[in-house]
Protein backbone atom coordinates (compact mmCIF):
# COMPACT_ATOMS: atom_id res chain seq x y z
CA UNK A 1 0.00 0.00 0.00
CA UNK A 2 3.02 2.34 -0.47
CA UNK A 3 1.87 5.60 -2.38
CA UNK A 4 -1.53 4.23 -2.46
CA UNK A 5 -2.77 8.00 -3.00
CA UNK A 6 0.29 9.21 -5.44
CA UNK A 7 -1.08 5.23 -7.25
CA UNK A 8 -4.76 6.76 -7.29
CA UNK A 9 -3.44 9.59 -9.14
CA UNK A 10 -1.37 8.13 -11.71
CA UNK A 11 -4.35 5.87 -12.88
CA UNK A 12 -7.00 8.68 -12.95
CA UNK A 13 -5.38 10.38 -16.15
CA UNK A 14 -4.64 6.36 -17.51
CA UNK A 15 -8.01 5.80 -17.09
CA UNK A 16 -9.71 8.96 -18.62
CA UNK A 17 -7.42 7.68 -21.48
CA UNK A 18 -8.81 4.66 -21.81
CA UNK A 19 -12.36 5.51 -21.41
CA UNK A 20 -12.40 8.82 -23.79
CA UNK A 21 -10.60 7.05 -26.84
CA UNK A 22 -12.56 3.64 -26.22
CA UNK A 23 -15.82 5.72 -26.41
CA UNK A 24 -15.30 8.03 -29.53
CA UNK A 25 -14.49 4.57 -31.47
CA UNK A 26 -17.36 3.33 -30.23
CA UNK A 27 -19.33 5.53 -30.86
CA UNK A 28 -19.60 7.50 -34.15
CA UNK A 29 -22.16 10.83 -33.15
CA UNK A 30 -20.27 13.09 -30.85
CA UNK A 31 -22.81 14.38 -28.77
CA UNK A 32 -23.53 10.23 -28.18
CA UNK A 33 -20.16 10.13 -27.59
CA UNK A 34 -19.80 13.25 -25.17
CA UNK A 35 -23.24 12.65 -23.18
CA UNK A 36 -21.77 9.09 -22.25
CA UNK A 37 -18.48 9.81 -21.06
CA UNK A 38 -19.29 9.87 -16.78
CA UNK A 39 -21.39 7.06 -17.19
CA UNK A 40 -18.66 4.56 -18.99
CA UNK A 41 -15.93 6.68 -17.10
CA UNK A 42 -17.98 5.73 -13.38
CA UNK A 43 -17.97 2.62 -15.09
CA UNK A 44 -14.70 1.76 -15.62
CA UNK A 45 -13.41 2.99 -12.38
CA UNK A 46 -15.90 1.01 -10.51
CA UNK A 47 -14.58 -2.35 -12.33
CA UNK A 48 -10.90 -1.53 -11.90
CA UNK A 49 -11.95 -0.89 -8.23
CA UNK A 50 -13.55 -4.70 -8.20
CA UNK A 51 -11.10 -5.97 -9.89
CA UNK A 52 -8.59 -4.68 -7.57
CA UNK A 53 -10.50 -6.01 -4.43
CA UNK A 54 -10.80 -9.55 -5.61
CA UNK A 55 -6.45 -9.37 -6.39
CA UNK A 56 -5.92 -7.78 -2.99
CA UNK A 57 -8.46 -10.32 -0.99
CA UNK A 58 -7.16 -13.54 -3.43
CA UNK A 59 -3.26 -12.09 -2.43
CA UNK A 60 -4.54 -11.58 1.38
CA UNK A 61 -6.08 -15.23 1.57
CA UNK A 62 -3.32 -17.35 -0.74
CA UNK A 63 -0.13 -15.45 -0.96
CA UNK A 64 0.76 -13.69 1.83
CA UNK A 65 4.16 -14.05 3.29
CA UNK A 66 3.35 -12.23 6.59
CA UNK B 1 -13.62 -3.67 -42.85
CA UNK B 2 -16.84 -3.87 -45.10
CA UNK B 3 -16.85 -4.98 -48.24
CA UNK B 4 -18.97 -4.72 -51.14
CA UNK B 5 -17.63 -6.94 -53.72
CA UNK B 6 -20.77 -8.52 -54.83
CA UNK B 7 -22.79 -5.20 -55.64
CA UNK B 8 -20.69 -3.06 -57.64
CA UNK B 9 -19.76 -5.44 -60.35
CA UNK B 10 -16.02 -6.42 -61.07
CA UNK B 11 -13.62 -5.38 -58.58
CA UNK B 12 -9.77 -5.79 -58.85
CA UNK B 13 -9.56 -9.00 -56.97
CA UNK B 14 -10.12 -10.79 -53.33
CA UNK B 15 -9.06 -7.91 -51.05
CA UNK B 16 -7.96 -10.81 -48.05
CA UNK B 17 -5.34 -12.17 -50.55
CA UNK B 18 -4.50 -8.37 -51.79
CA UNK B 19 -3.59 -7.64 -48.39
CA UNK B 20 -1.30 -10.75 -47.56
CA UNK B 21 0.58 -10.18 -51.04
CA UNK B 22 1.56 -6.68 -49.64
CA UNK B 23 2.36 -7.60 -46.21
CA UNK B 24 5.13 -9.96 -47.63
CA UNK B 25 6.00 -7.52 -50.79
CA UNK B 26 4.75 -4.06 -50.79
CA UNK B 27 3.38 -3.14 -53.30
CA UNK B 28 2.56 -6.72 -54.88
CA UNK B 29 -1.17 -6.11 -53.73
CA UNK B 30 -1.36 -4.02 -56.17
CA UNK B 31 0.12 -5.51 -58.93
CA UNK B 32 -2.57 -8.46 -58.34
CA UNK B 33 -5.53 -6.08 -58.78
CA UNK B 34 -3.95 -4.60 -61.42
CA UNK B 35 -2.17 -0.94 -60.35
CA UNK B 36 1.39 -2.21 -61.08
CA UNK B 37 2.64 1.83 -61.55
CA UNK B 38 1.37 2.57 -57.97
CA UNK B 39 2.38 -1.02 -57.13
CA UNK B 40 5.78 -0.45 -57.77
CA UNK B 41 5.73 3.22 -56.52
CA UNK B 42 4.87 1.48 -53.21
CA UNK B 43 7.43 -0.69 -53.12
CA UNK B 44 9.84 2.01 -53.91
CA UNK B 45 8.65 3.87 -51.08
CA UNK B 46 8.34 1.50 -48.55
CA UNK B 47 10.75 -1.12 -49.21
CA UNK B 48 13.01 2.48 -49.72
CA UNK B 49 12.54 3.59 -45.99
CA UNK B 50 13.33 0.18 -44.63
CA UNK B 51 16.65 -0.07 -46.77
CA UNK B 52 18.08 3.52 -45.72
CA UNK B 53 16.93 2.24 -42.12
CA UNK B 54 19.05 -0.98 -42.63
CA UNK B 55 21.88 0.79 -44.23
CA UNK B 56 21.84 3.32 -40.80
CA UNK B 57 21.47 0.75 -38.60
CA UNK B 58 23.53 -1.88 -40.10
CA UNK B 59 21.07 -4.12 -39.39
CA UNK B 60 21.56 -4.04 -36.10
CA UNK B 61 17.92 -3.09 -34.15
CA UNK B 62 17.48 -6.13 -32.83
CA UNK B 63 20.93 -6.20 -31.21
CA UNK B 64 18.66 -3.54 -28.67
CA UNK B 65 17.09 -6.53 -27.14
CA UNK B 66 18.24 -8.04 -24.05
CA UNK B 67 19.45 -11.71 -24.80
CA UNK B 68 16.54 -13.38 -22.57
CA UNK B 69 14.26 -11.59 -24.83
CA UNK B 70 15.48 -12.29 -28.63
CA UNK B 71 13.65 -15.40 -29.73
CA UNK B 72 12.02 -16.27 -33.28
CA UNK B 73 9.23 -14.38 -32.82
CA UNK B 74 11.10 -11.13 -31.11
CA UNK B 75 9.54 -9.16 -34.12
CA UNK B 76 6.37 -9.77 -33.78
CA UNK B 77 5.59 -6.98 -31.31
CA UNK B 78 7.56 -4.38 -33.67
CA UNK B 79 6.03 -1.83 -35.80
CA UNK B 80 8.84 -3.88 -38.66
CA UNK B 81 6.58 -6.58 -38.96
CA UNK B 82 3.99 -4.31 -40.45
CA UNK B 83 6.52 -4.83 -43.65
CA UNK B 84 6.87 -8.74 -43.05
CA UNK B 85 9.30 -9.30 -46.09
CA UNK B 86 11.65 -6.69 -44.73
CA UNK B 87 11.94 -8.22 -40.98
CA UNK B 88 12.33 -12.11 -42.44
CA UNK B 89 15.04 -10.19 -44.66
CA UNK B 90 16.91 -8.58 -41.52
CA UNK B 91 16.26 -11.60 -39.00
CA UNK B 92 18.22 -13.60 -42.02
CA UNK B 93 20.78 -11.65 -42.66
CA UNK B 94 21.30 -9.73 -39.18
CA UNK B 95 19.39 -11.69 -36.61
CA UNK B 96 20.77 -10.36 -32.86
CA UNK B 97 24.22 -9.66 -34.12
CA UNK B 98 27.28 -11.84 -32.99
CA UNK B 99 26.48 -11.32 -29.21
CA UNK B 100 28.82 -9.19 -27.55
CA UNK B 101 28.70 -5.63 -27.18
CA UNK B 102 30.59 -3.20 -29.80
CA UNK B 103 30.06 0.48 -30.79
CA UNK B 104 26.15 1.57 -32.16
CA UNK B 105 26.25 3.51 -35.60
CA UNK B 106 25.99 6.86 -34.98
CA UNK B 107 22.61 7.22 -36.91
CA UNK B 108 21.61 3.77 -35.41
CA UNK B 109 18.04 5.78 -34.01
CA UNK B 110 17.14 7.30 -36.89
CA UNK B 111 17.68 3.86 -38.77
CA UNK B 112 15.57 2.38 -36.05
CA UNK B 113 13.10 5.17 -37.09
CA UNK B 114 12.80 4.66 -40.52
CA UNK B 115 12.56 1.00 -40.41
CA UNK B 116 9.47 1.12 -38.14
CA UNK B 117 7.59 3.59 -40.17
CA UNK B 118 8.32 1.15 -43.17
CA UNK B 119 6.03 -0.90 -41.03
CA UNK B 120 3.75 1.16 -40.65
CA UNK B 121 3.89 3.00 -44.05
CA UNK B 122 3.09 -1.11 -45.31
CA UNK B 123 0.10 -1.49 -42.73
CA UNK B 124 -1.26 1.58 -44.22
CA UNK B 125 -0.91 -0.09 -48.38
CA UNK B 126 -2.95 -3.18 -46.80
CA UNK B 127 -5.81 -1.10 -45.79
CA UNK B 128 -5.71 1.20 -49.30
CA UNK B 129 -5.48 -2.48 -50.93
CA UNK B 130 -8.32 -3.91 -49.34
CA UNK B 131 -10.74 -0.69 -49.81
CA UNK B 132 -9.13 -0.62 -53.63
CA UNK B 133 -10.07 -4.39 -54.36
CA UNK B 134 -13.20 -3.63 -53.90
CA UNK B 135 -13.69 -0.73 -56.11
CA UNK B 136 -13.99 -0.56 -59.66
CA UNK B 137 -11.89 1.21 -61.48
CA UNK B 138 -10.71 4.24 -60.26
CA UNK B 139 -13.74 5.04 -57.81
CA UNK B 140 -11.42 5.72 -54.63
CA UNK B 141 -9.61 8.10 -56.22
CA UNK B 142 -12.69 10.59 -56.52
CA UNK B 143 -14.38 9.45 -53.20
CA UNK B 144 -11.39 9.98 -50.83
CA UNK B 145 -8.70 8.21 -49.50
CA UNK B 146 -8.68 6.96 -45.83
CA UNK B 147 -5.11 5.49 -45.95
CA UNK B 148 -3.70 8.97 -46.12
CA UNK B 149 -6.22 9.97 -43.71
CA UNK B 150 -4.81 7.54 -41.41
CA UNK B 151 -1.24 8.38 -42.37
CA UNK B 152 -2.32 11.93 -41.11
CA UNK B 153 -4.12 10.63 -38.02
CA UNK B 154 -0.40 8.98 -37.18
CA UNK B 155 1.70 11.52 -37.56
CA UNK B 156 -0.44 14.30 -35.48
CA UNK B 157 -2.81 12.69 -33.49
CA UNK B 158 -5.80 14.25 -34.18
CA UNK B 159 -5.15 15.55 -37.69
CA UNK B 160 -7.01 12.99 -39.69
CA UNK B 161 -9.99 13.55 -37.34
CA UNK B 162 -9.85 17.37 -37.94
CA UNK B 163 -9.36 16.61 -42.17
CA UNK B 164 -12.38 14.82 -42.42
CA UNK B 165 -14.10 18.07 -40.47
CA UNK B 166 -14.41 16.43 -37.00
CA UNK B 167 -12.35 19.29 -35.32
CA UNK B 168 -13.82 18.90 -31.77
CA UNK B 169 -13.09 14.79 -31.43
CA UNK B 170 -9.88 15.60 -33.54
CA UNK B 171 -8.41 18.46 -30.53
CA UNK B 172 -9.78 15.76 -27.56
CA UNK B 173 -7.80 13.01 -29.28
CA UNK B 174 -5.04 15.44 -29.36
CA UNK B 175 -5.29 15.98 -26.13
CA UNK B 176 -5.01 12.56 -24.49
CA UNK B 177 -2.76 11.13 -26.89
CA UNK B 178 0.22 13.66 -26.40
CA UNK B 179 -1.08 14.87 -23.11
CA UNK B 180 -0.76 11.10 -22.07
CA UNK B 181 2.78 10.90 -23.62
CA UNK B 182 3.69 13.79 -22.15
CA UNK B 183 3.28 12.54 -19.02
CA UNK B 184 4.68 9.80 -19.77
CA UNK B 185 7.63 11.47 -20.90
CA UNK B 186 7.93 13.30 -17.37
CA UNK B 187 7.36 10.27 -14.77
CA UNK B 188 9.90 8.38 -16.62
CA UNK B 189 12.45 11.60 -17.28
CA UNK B 190 12.84 10.97 -20.85
CA UNK B 191 14.32 7.54 -20.81
CA UNK B 192 10.95 6.14 -22.37
CA UNK B 193 12.22 7.99 -25.31
CA UNK B 194 15.02 5.11 -26.37
CA UNK B 195 14.29 2.20 -28.49
CA UNK B 196 17.82 0.95 -27.32
CA UNK B 197 16.89 1.12 -23.47
CA UNK B 198 12.78 0.19 -23.78
CA UNK B 199 12.32 -1.77 -26.86
CA UNK B 200 8.89 -3.17 -26.98
CA UNK B 201 7.43 0.38 -24.44
CA UNK B 202 9.08 2.47 -27.44
CA UNK B 203 7.34 0.12 -30.01
CA UNK B 204 4.03 1.07 -28.34
CA UNK B 205 5.30 4.66 -28.02
CA UNK B 206 5.85 5.38 -31.89
CA UNK B 207 2.19 4.57 -33.00
CA UNK B 208 1.73 8.15 -31.69
CA UNK B 209 3.58 9.39 -34.47
CA UNK B 210 5.02 12.59 -34.41
CA UNK B 211 4.66 13.99 -30.81
CA UNK B 212 6.74 10.92 -30.11
CA UNK B 213 9.27 11.72 -32.94
CA UNK B 214 9.46 15.09 -31.67
CA UNK B 215 10.01 14.33 -27.94
CA UNK B 216 13.13 11.99 -28.67
CA UNK B 217 14.63 14.03 -31.13
CA UNK B 218 14.54 16.86 -28.10
CA UNK B 219 15.15 14.20 -25.57
CA UNK B 220 16.19 11.46 -26.47
CA UNK B 221 19.57 9.94 -25.13
CA UNK B 222 18.89 11.16 -21.83
CA UNK B 223 21.52 10.14 -19.54
CA UNK B 224 20.01 7.98 -16.16
CA UNK B 225 21.83 8.76 -13.22
CA UNK B 226 19.81 7.40 -10.90
CA UNK B 227 16.82 5.97 -9.69
CA UNK B 228 13.47 7.11 -11.38
CA UNK B 229 10.67 6.66 -8.59
CA UNK B 230 7.71 6.05 -11.21
CA UNK B 231 9.37 5.27 -14.35
CA UNK B 232 7.11 1.87 -14.78
CA UNK B 233 3.87 3.99 -14.88
CA UNK B 234 5.70 6.65 -17.66
CA UNK B 235 6.80 3.55 -19.56
CA UNK B 236 3.37 2.33 -19.28
CA UNK B 237 1.65 5.62 -20.38
CA UNK B 238 3.94 6.54 -23.19
CA UNK B 239 3.16 3.17 -24.84
CA UNK B 240 -0.24 3.30 -24.08
CA UNK B 241 -0.75 6.80 -25.75
CA UNK B 242 0.71 5.03 -28.89
CA UNK B 243 -1.94 1.98 -28.55
CA UNK B 244 -4.58 4.51 -27.94
CA UNK B 245 -4.06 6.38 -30.80
CA UNK B 246 -4.56 2.85 -32.83
CA UNK B 247 -8.01 3.16 -31.81
CA UNK B 248 -8.63 6.75 -33.41
CA UNK B 249 -6.88 5.27 -36.62
CA UNK B 250 -9.50 2.83 -37.04
CA UNK B 251 -12.27 5.41 -35.57
CA UNK B 252 -11.08 7.98 -38.90
CA UNK B 253 -10.42 4.65 -41.22
CA UNK B 254 -14.05 3.35 -40.38
CA UNK B 255 -15.83 6.41 -40.87
CA UNK B 256 -14.16 7.27 -44.30
CA UNK B 257 -14.87 3.91 -45.68
CA UNK B 258 -18.16 3.86 -45.24
CA UNK B 259 -18.29 7.22 -46.94
CA UNK B 260 -16.05 5.82 -49.83
CA UNK B 261 -18.29 2.62 -50.20
CA UNK B 262 -21.52 4.94 -50.38
CA UNK B 263 -20.01 7.24 -53.25
CA UNK B 264 -22.33 6.43 -56.40
CA UNK B 265 -19.88 4.14 -58.75
CA UNK B 266 -18.94 5.73 -62.01
CA UNK B 267 -20.74 3.83 -64.92
CA UNK B 268 -17.74 3.64 -67.50
CA UNK B 269 -15.58 2.10 -64.69
CA UNK B 270 -17.38 -0.92 -64.11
Amino acid sequence: MKDLGIHLLLFLPVAVAIVVMGTLYAEPDDAKAFGSLPRRFAWFVGGCAVVGAVLLAVEHLFASVS
Amino acid sequence: MAERTATHGRAGGQPTFAVILTWILPGAGHVYIGRPLLGLAAFLVVDGFFLVGLWLTEGRTFEFLQPDLQGPFAGALTPEVGNLGGLVYQMRRYGFGPGFPRPWPEHVHLGAWLTATSGLLNVVLMARVHLEAQLPGRAMRRAGSPDMLVLAAWLVPGLGHALQGRRKRGIVVAVVVVGLLALGTVLAEASNLDRERHFYYWAGQFLAGGPAMLLEVLFGGTRVTGEIPYVDAGLGMGCMAGLLNVLAWLDVYGWEEERVLAAPVPEAAG
